[in-house]
């Protein structure tokens, strides 16, 4: 038995509205097989339907039968991505494209980075995860960073070309691309998955001060703490103006770990 | 150059800012080498390229306007079609005649025509595009006067988007100047006015591209004038350094771009113009 509590903050790039929001961001209890899964993609800005690109492959990843991949093999995965790109092009929306719009879907398509985190209880807990680009999955215990996958340093950000398109033809290619990280669990573990622009300050802060990053991270409890970290952030220039998204999933392992006691709903 | 200028992304909450100066000088009736157009033809299929580039980036969702990631302004300077004569006025033409700076979905929304165009790179295809420019010659070549104007407008512009990427001006001409000096100042003296203009990051880019009807050897972003025929040198001298951004756009179109590189393309061919607006043009759209 393993459970996670998840919860996924996000903000748009400062100047851009709520909607135009085009990372994903989502999380399962029990797909493939009855293990949590969750998953985060940041959709190109440069691309066509990037939001939409996004959130259909972290929404297929944790979704339940025939839409989630069965495993995190290349072969699983091509498999996978062969059904979900066929399903993004097969959109009614598309019926009513403009020449301009029309012109860019064939001409460039959409593109994500992605990273897809499945966790095992057997043989003994563990977290699995594949990434393909500078979307980064921390693995944090008692305030301290244990692993971060991939291991990205801060002047890796923003160059890294991997990623999932659109197009067929680039498919397997992005799939050989693909890495794969693991790592052992125990009650209480965090996972954080963190797009480029917040997994970038991360990255940076975790040198400069991993003290209270880690606890801050831990802490932040409501969407509106996670805006003001960012609005900060942005507002000394530690961080992009970028799409930012954080998933923090909170791991229990024993079957003693009581559930959340408490559900927050935010008004 | 600063070594924290460069680094602001294009957004909506900061727009970038791009000005094409267009010379219609009656040079640019020559055919340009063996591609059966003039210089003019080609220049304008760039210049309407380049903006159909820049609205299909600025195109991210079905039955969404293209956002509002740049202004852009197309001036010529040579013959005058509004006011017929030897000038400097706004490009474009249909809704937008007259217009200087206008934003992409306005822009994107109002061209002249959509016709059938020709390839870019001389291929045997042909296809329907929007055009907002006309190929048009005849005239002198008052650069001056076209880089005062494009100035009044950077000016402005700088002034209302302080953070945002520094301006972009690309200078496409085939000839020499012939309004130097002018108004009391020369042409270095009107590239510097120009070229100090800044928003907090960086000073205005300045880039110029030299056209020749004739087929010689190109000379890509050339870190010293050492070499260039006329007037090479002049543009060079006139040219911004090549900042990070189009550096590494110039690299992954296969260029080789030494330290020191300014932003002139000397002898272009026709196909190579589109590539030198497109590495001129590219600001990073996510921070770096």
């Amino acid at each position: 038995m393993i459970r996670s509590r998840t919860v996924i903050y996000y903000a748009p790039k400062r100047g851009n509205a709520e909607a135009e929001w085009e990372d994903g961001g989502a999380a399962s209890p029990g797909a493939g097989g009855g293990r949590p899964r969750f998953a985060v993609a940041d959709g190109a800005t440069q691309g066509f339907g990037s939001a939409r690109w996004a959130q259909h492959l972290v929404a297929g990843f944790v979704g339940a039968g025939a839409d989630a991949p069965p495993g995190l093999s290349p072969g699983a995965l091509f498999g996978w991505l062969e059904t979900m790109q066929a399903r993004w092009y097969d959109d009614s929306r598309l019926a009513g494209a403009s020449a301009i719009e029309r012109l860019k879907l064939e001409e460039v398509g959409s593109f994500a980075t992605f990273l897809g985190c499945e966790l095992t209880p057997e043989p003994r807990p563990r977290w699995t995860a594949v990434a393909l680009g500078d979307t980064v999955l921390f693995h944090v215990r008692d305030d301290r960073l244990v692993t971060q996958f991939p291991a990205l340093s801060a002047a890796d950000f923003g160059y890294n070309p991997d990623g999932v398109s659109t197009k067929p033809e680039a498919l397997r290619e992005q799939v050989g691309r693909a890495l794969t990280g693991e790592g052992a669990l125990a009650d209480g573990d965090l996972l954080y998955v963190a797009t480029d622009a917040f997994a970038h300050w991360m990255v940076e802060q975790n040198l400069r001060d991993p003290g209270v990053l880690w606890p801050t991270l831990a802490g932040i409890a409501h969407p509106d703490t996670f805006r003001r970290l960012v609005a900060d952030r942005r507002g000394c220039g530690d961080m992009g103006n970028d799409d930012v998204t954080l998933l923090r999933a909170q791991v229990a392992v024993s079957a003693s770990v009581p559930e959340p006691a408490y559900l927050v709903v935010c008004l | 150059m600063r070594m924290d200028s460069y680094r602001q992304s294009v957004s909506r909450a900061d727009p970038g800012c791009v000005i094409i100066l267009l010379d219609r000088s009656d040079s640019m009736k020559l055919r340009w080498g063996n591609t059966g157009s003039t210089l003019a033809d080609g220049a304008a299929l760039a210049v309407n390229n380049i903006l159909l580039d820049m609205c299909i980036k600025a195109t991210a969702e079905v039955n969404a306007p293209v956002r509002h990631y740049f202004d852009v302004g197309v001036f010529s300077y040579g013959a005058c079609v509004l006011q017929p004569g030897e000038g400097v006025e706004s490009a474009f033409g249909g809704p937008l005649a007259g217009r200087g700076l206008v934003p992409l979905p306005e822009l994107a929304e109002h061209p002249m025509a959509v016709r059938t165009e020709p390839s870019i790179d001389l291929m045997a295809v042909s296809a329907k595009m929007p055009v907002w420019v006309d190929p048009v010659h005849g005239y002198r070549t008052p650069m001056c006067q076209a880089i005062a104007v494009a100035g009044g407008h950077v000016y402005d512009w700088a002034a209302a988007h302080p953070n945002s990427f520094p301006p972009i001006v690309i200078n496409i001409t085939d000839g020499m100047v012939t309004d130097n000096p002018y108004d009391g100042a020369s042409l270095p003296e009107w590239g510097k006015r120009l070229t100090s203009i800044e928003t907090n990051d960086g000073p205005t880019l300045f880039f110029n591209v030299f056209l020749s009807p004739s087929e010689q050897d190109e000379i890509m972003f050339p870190s010293t004038p050492a070499g260039l025929p006329q007037p090479g040198p002049d543009l060079f001298g006139l040219s911004s350094d090549l900042p990070q951004p189009m550096i590494e756009n110039a690299r992954v179109d296969g260029y080789d771009v030494q330290p020191g590189a300014r932003g002139l393309a000397f002898n272009v061919s026709r196909s190579t113009l589109l590539k030198v607006l497109q590495i001129g043009t590219r600001v990073p759209d996510r921070p770096m």
